[in-house]
């Protein structure tokens, strides 16, 4: 089976000089629970905005099952959970799956049908005809959810899905996504909660200045850095900026 | 699409209709016929026109420009839809909006005023080319707009006065020189001349000088919106 995610040689300079991204390989096994973590500008999101075509790369290829990144196979495959709450304001819960179904290529009562039970899945059922601003922020999140989840995709794509979540609500979310891997999908997290990426990846990838520092399981991560913690591999790889880097070549 | 009618809908037919009976009825009266019609009926179909292209031009730059604003465009741009969908779909937003609004003001203002309907087809082809171009513009200002005010101004600003000074409210034909000629510059005057055509069966200049006009200008924007929505430009960092 090709893998859910291959991408060779991405790099993508921005308008003003910036280098997100820099020759960047990856490789991502069908069916895996994969972590990328990285401080803040350090290109997970513009990684995530290249794969799922919401940025005009520079250069190099991506895959996705085996199709071309930029074509209707490959985003039919994908969906995606931003960061940040991208609702429109005038729809209602049901009217923001029930349109999302039709973008990605539903008949009526199909994506009528497929919004009621992600309004079930994610307790939403309350709020079903509410406005997306009406909602709490944690409402929000699950709404996220089922809009990346409605249309099926082998490749789900979780950008700090947990980001502002109270404790509750991220242990119910976990538990959603693990459920959703044991099904067979594929899931790519990004997180700043190490423990998250811990508990939840069967992989993890450090990212730092547009490129993959330390790729491994976070056993093999502390194993190969003689240390104890994910946090003291993250502090000694990314967080340090340039010194890590020179440290982590050492020790490759 | 109607989420939002009383606001897309319902106040341009108002402030349309209000323009009909303050300067149609009330003032109309007294004030000379033109080209063989009354007052009332000569500005039926340029206040239609003026109507319909803003509500196409409005409805399409607020669109886009709300989606790009809370970034819920970036689940339509990762969708599997090709960029000509996308752009279809909001092409066809604006003008079924804009089309519903000239089909209300018809159905007004024809027995309000006593207006004729005297050449559908040339007139159902004026709405549809002035419909898609002004939707079009919409886009692209949609696109380029960095804030509320851009796509406010450019309907103030631009669209407004143009509308005006293309012969809503009188004949650019009774314009002295050089103002005629002028006049004659200004792409607006075109719709307004072609849908007049269309409602009344005459006009200042030749309707296919009219449509050729809003038909050349319609393809150039929508040319330009398809490849603002192909290459990303502006939408996709």
């Amino acid at each position: 089976m090709p893998p859910a995610l291959s991408i060779k040689g991405l790099s993508k300079r921005y308008g003003d000089g910036t280098l997100a991204l820099e020759d960047l390989d990856l490789e991502i096994p069908a069916g895996s629970f994969f972590g990328l973590l990285g401080p803040n500008g350090a290109g997970k999101t513009t990684l995530i905005g290249a794969v799922c075509n919401l940025i005009r790369v520079t250069g190099g290829e991506i895959s996705v099952f085996g199709q071309p990144g930029t074509g209707m196979a490959a985003r039919r495959m994908i969906g995606i959970a931003e960061q940040e709450p991208n609702l429109d304001k005038f729809l209602t819960v049901y009217e923001t799956l029930l349109y999302h179904g039709g973008y990605y290529g539903m008949r009526g009562a199909e994506a009528a049908e497929r919004a009621e039970q992600m309004i079930d899945a994610f307790d939403l059922r309350a709020k079903r005809d509410v406005e997306a601003p009406k909602l709490s922020g944690g409402m929000r999140r699950r709404l996220l959810l089922a809009r990346a989840l409605l249309h099926r995709p082998r490749l789900v794509i979780l950008d700090e899905p947990t980001a502002g979540v109270d404790l509750e609500l991220r242990h119910e979310l976990w538990r959603y996504i693990r459920g959703l891997h044991e099904q067979g999908t594929t899931i790519l997290l990004t997180t700043h909660y190490l423990e998250e990426a811990e508990a939840l990846c069967d992989e993890i990838a450090l990212i730092s200045r547009g490129r993959i520092v330390a790729r491994d399981t976070a056993e093999g991560l502390k194993r190969s850095h003689g240390v104890d913690t994910l946090e003291e591999v993250y502090l000694r790889t990314v967080a340090g900026g340039r010194i890590a880097m020179d440290q982590l070549e050492e020790v490759e | 699409m109607l989420k939002l009618w009383k606001q897309t809908i319902l106040a341009p037919v108002i402030s349309s209709l209000l323009f009909m009976i303050v300067f149609g009825l009330s003032l109309g009266d007294s004030i000379a016929e033109i080209g063989g019609f009354e007052y009332r009926i000569f500005i039926v179909p340029g206040l239609i026109a003026m109507a319909m292209a803003q509500s196409a031009y409005s409805n399409n730059s607020s669109t886009i420009f709300q989606a790009r604003n809370d970034r819920y465009l970036d689940d339509i741009i990762a969708a599997p839809m090709s960029a000509r969908q996308v752009h279809l779909g909001y092409l066809a937003g604006g003008a079924m909006r804009s089309l519903i609004i000239g089909i209300v003001l018809t159905a007004l203002a024809l027995p309000l005023t006593g207006a004729p309907l005297e050449r559908p087809l040339e007139l159902l082809l004026a709405v549809l080319l002035t419909i898609t171009g002004f939707g079009a513009l919409g886009i692209i200002v949609g696109i380029y707009a960095q804030s509320w005010d851009n796509q406010s101004f450019i309907n103030n600003i631009v669209i407004l006065p143009l509308i005006f000074l293309g012969g809503v409210f009188y004949s650019v034909g009774r314009l002295g020189s050089p103002w005629e000629q002028i006049s004659h510059l200004n792409p607006l005057f075109y719709v307004v001349e072609a849908m007049r055509y269309g409602f009344l069966g005459a006009a200042d200049v030749s309707p296919w000088l009219s449509l050729g006009v809003v038909g050349a200008i319609t393809i150039a924007l929508v040319a330009w919106a398809q490849l603002l929505f192909s290459t990303g430009h502006r939408l996709k960092p």
